[in-house]
């Protein structure tokens, strides 16, 4: 593929954009009007124009949405608890403190953001829509599988477009609480514990430690919010305040719905007989 | 900037105010860009009774350069019976930037002290010894952009030891927020000319 | 290469050269000993090595000179705990032309004297005070083409001070440097010692200063001082005549009149060189006209 050389003459002529071939998640009886057709650069090979002029290096940072994240969920017995941080980076640049990472879906179903803002609000948003028509044509509520899946079908569709999410997809349906992480990838995994994230790596050393299953509700979110906590302070992507949710029987509670991770800096510290700067 | 002088994370300002100068840094140590390490790393040096130098940049380098400019500094010392003033401090680390140009020390220092008259003096440099100078405030680091925003709001002329230290204190806070990869505490020296003040501050931790 | 070893013993360092003795070795002999004249001092006796029977022979033939055998070599010691090499250098600097310098209240001044071997000679192609810096300055009494290589030397280290520092090296500094590399030609093999001794004149943060400096590589700081020919007459005529307040201007009179103590003949603006330093921190060798107006200012 001739990466070095992309005609981007188009930018000065937009009648020129292509309307992108009818997806194929649309053909599965989930057709949502033009909404689904997204504009195409008119290049010789539209479908991958984002990772070629990536590639290319013409426009350095354009297509380097990524930003760091920490987000986790996990199952215990009473239900689920997802929990997250609250900064948007550019680079290095920390763009806001204030980033809602947790897309409320509908009233049974939770997903979390990670990696690019726009690719995660967006396809999320238009599960949501997903979701909604499901429960207009079945009388009933989709089920966290089917939900999960869907996106997961999505993300399969653009699969080397350059898309860049990870999400978890949580909720609770007929068959109770579950959890799934949906990536761009197109992976989709169902299981008791995730974290999602530049932080990651950091959220999973606190969870593993302090998860059971039977934890209480209060404890379940403070090892959520503990686990954020942790995350935010090792991991210089991730940061602001913890938003913590709590999926249950009933659909979710928004438990905490934003704590300074600076407060509970000291608050640890002090717990600890330790002054926070050392 | 190269990805390699991100790899740590640094914020470094200095500023001048009436017959005094301040330094600070954030302190926090990380490695591979985002992983915190620690929050306690040192990037400002004193080189003589009046002039600190502040080192941005790769942390060994940093580390390196530290020892190498206090080792010259008292060989100076040693051999002239006198201090070296912070503009002759600045010329020999320009100098010495530019003997490795072409496989460089990966740091880029702030100089900031009173010379002989009392009268605040301070430079910065790229990482192969350009200098430049400023009457009013030099930064370097990986919050350069932010802190050049903030200083050029809050910097006032003539500005006493009190007023120095507290702009100086919120420009490095407000400018390490932006910032992903510095903050994390900071330290502050402010030189007179009868005392020097070190305080530390408390930021976020995040 | 033995023959260096039976040199001539009393002559001034720069007799070096392999002289009289040639005359007894066979031609071949003679042009090895100037190919390896650098590697002398490897195969000296006195490193505890073998003396070969013929060196032997001609120690034996020179042993009335006593210390003499320990002269070969600048970095051998003599018994008597002299290094003989460099009291030579100090001999070839007391035959060599006056030179003399004088620390006033605000400046300092040097003055030599530039008498020709013959007055064929263009003195206006020779300079014996020079600048270093644009603050320090020096002349000299010895061997002008050893005053060379210094002068060079002594400018580079100047210059390289200024590029590290962007600040003139303090005169302290020039002179440490200047000693220094006259120090190290007293303990190198296959070198000679520089046949000269330095009179250093700088003003700088502290003020004016006047450093002698000597082949040994010693160096110190005077009032005012005088080397080569007569140089102790003229130091005693010095002493009479310093005084510590004295002017700038009066200096270079009384430097005048010290060269004049020791002169042969007419003293001219043209057999005279002076070099002068002042509060303006630039040093300066005077022109003959300048030099022409003190001389009439002193007579």
């Amino acid at each position: 593929m001739a990466m070095a050389a992309i005609d981007t003459s188009f930018l000065n002529d937009s009648s020129g954009l292509a309307k992108e071939e009818a997806p194929a998640h649309s053909q599965m009886g989930l057709r949502l009007g033009d909404l689904q057709t997204l504009a195409m650069a008119p290049v010789a090979s539209p479908s991958t124009f984002c990772v070629d002029m990536k590639a290319s290096g013409e426009a350095p940072g354009l297509m380097d949405f990524k930003h760091g994240t920490t987000t986790l969920g996990f199952v215990f017995q009473g239900g689920i608890i997802i929990a997250v941080d609250s900064r948007a980076s550019m680079g290095s640049y920390i763009g806001s403190q204030t980033v809602k990472k947790v897309i409320e879906i509908n009233d049974f179903l939770l997903g979390t953001m990670a990696g690019g803002a726009a690719d995660c609000s967006y396809w999320e948003r238009h599960l949501a829509q997903m979701c909604r028509m499901y429960e207009l044509r079945h009388k009933e509520r989709i089920s966290v599988a089917a939900a999960s899946k869907l996106l997961c079908n999505i993300f399969f569709n653009y699969r080397g477009r350059g898309l860049s999410c990870g999400t978890m997809v949580a909720g609770w349906d007929k068959h109770g609480p579950s959890l799934y992480m949906v990536d761009d990838r197109g992976d989709r995994f169902k299981g008791q514990r995730f974290s999602v994230g530049s932080g990651s790596t950091f959220a999973y050393g606190v969870l593993d430690t302090g998860y059971k299953y039977d934890l209480s509700v209060e404890d379940a979110v403070e090892l959520g919010r503990r686990a954020i906590y942790h995350a935010t302070h090792r991991d210089g992507a991730s940061g602001g305040v913890v938003r913590v949710y709590h999926v249950h029987e009933k659909g979710w509670t928004k438990v905490i719905a934003g704590e300074d991770v600076n407060e509970l800096h000291y608050m640890y510290a002090a717990q600890k007989g330790m002054t926070g700067i050392e | 900037m190269s990805g390699i002088m991100n790899y740590n994370g640094s914020a470094i300002v200095a500023m001048a105010g009436e017959k005094c100068v301040a330094i600070a840094a954030d302190t926090r140590y990380g490695i591979r860009e985002l992983q915190t390490v620690s929050c306690q790393r040192q990037k400002i040096f004193q080189l003589t009774n009046k002039t600190f130098v502040g080192l941005a940049g790769l942390a060994t380098d940093v580390q390196t350069m530290a020892s190498k400019l206090e080792f010259s500094l008292k060989l100076f010392e040693l051999r002239e019976e006198r201090v070296m003033q912070p503009k002759t401090i600045g010329n020999m680390i320009s100098h010495t930037l530019y003997q490795s140009r072409f496989g460089p020390w990966l740091t880029e220092p702030v100089v900031a002290g009173l010379d002989s008259a009392g009268d605040p003096f301070m430079c910065a440099f790229d990482f192969i010894g350009a200098m430049s100078q400023a009457k009013d405030f030099v930064v370097s680091g990986t919050s350069s952009e932010q802190l050049f925003g903030v200083c050029e709001s809050f910097w006032r002329p003539n500005m006493d030891k009190d007023e120095l230290f507290e702009t100086i204190s919120q420009c490095l806070l407000s400018a390490v927020d932006r910032d992903c990869l510095a903050g994390w505490g900071g330290v502050v020296h402010v030189i007179t000319e009868d005392q020097i003040i070190t305080k530390r501050l408390k930021g976020r931790m995040d | 290469m033995r023959w260096a070893l039976c040199r001539g013993s009393t002559g001034p360092a720069q007799s070096l050269a392999v002289g009289p003795l040639f005359a007894e070795c066979t031609p071949p002999a003679r042009h090895r000993a100037m190919v390896e004249m650098p590697t002398l001092t490897q195969t000296q006796g006195s490193l505890g090595r073998e003396v070969p029977a013929r060196v032997r022979r001609v120690r034996a033939g020179l042993g009335a000179m006593g210390e003499s055998e320990y002269s070969f070599s600048l970095t051998t010691f003599a018994p008597s705990g002299k290094l003989l090499q460099i009291e030579y250098a100090l001999n070839c600097v007391a035959e060599g032309r006056p030179a003399l310098g004088i620390k006033a209240k605000n400046g300092v001044v040097l003055a030599t004297e530039k008498k020709m071997a013959s007055v064929l000679i263009e003195d206006t192609s020779v300079q014996k005070v020079e600048n270093l810096s644009d603050s320090v300055g020096l002349v000299y009494a010895g061997l002008p083409p050893d005053f060379r290589p210094l002068l060079k030397k002594g400018r580079k280290e100047a210059q390289m001070y200024f590029t590290q520092y962007r600040e003139q090296i303090p005169t302290s500094q020039i002179v440490r440097k200047m000693a220094a590399i006259m120090q190290e030609s007293t303990q190198q093999g296959g070198v000679r010692p520089f046949g000269v001794s330095l009179l250093m004149a700088g003003y700088d943060e502290n003020g004016p200063q006047l450093f002698q400096v000597d082949p040994s590589g010693s160096y110190f700081g005077w009032k005012a001082s005088a080397i080569g020919k007569n140089h102790v007459n003229a130091k005693s005529f010095l002493e009479k005549r310093f005084t510590e307040d004295i002017e700038l201007e009066d200096a270079i009179h009384t430097a005048i009149l010290t060269l004049k103590e020791g002169f042969e003949e007419a003293i001219t603006a043209e057999n005279i060189e002076i070099g002068v330093v002042g509060e303006d921190r630039k040093f300066r060798v005077l022109t003959p006209a300048e030099v022409q107006d003190y001389l009439g200012e002193v007579e």
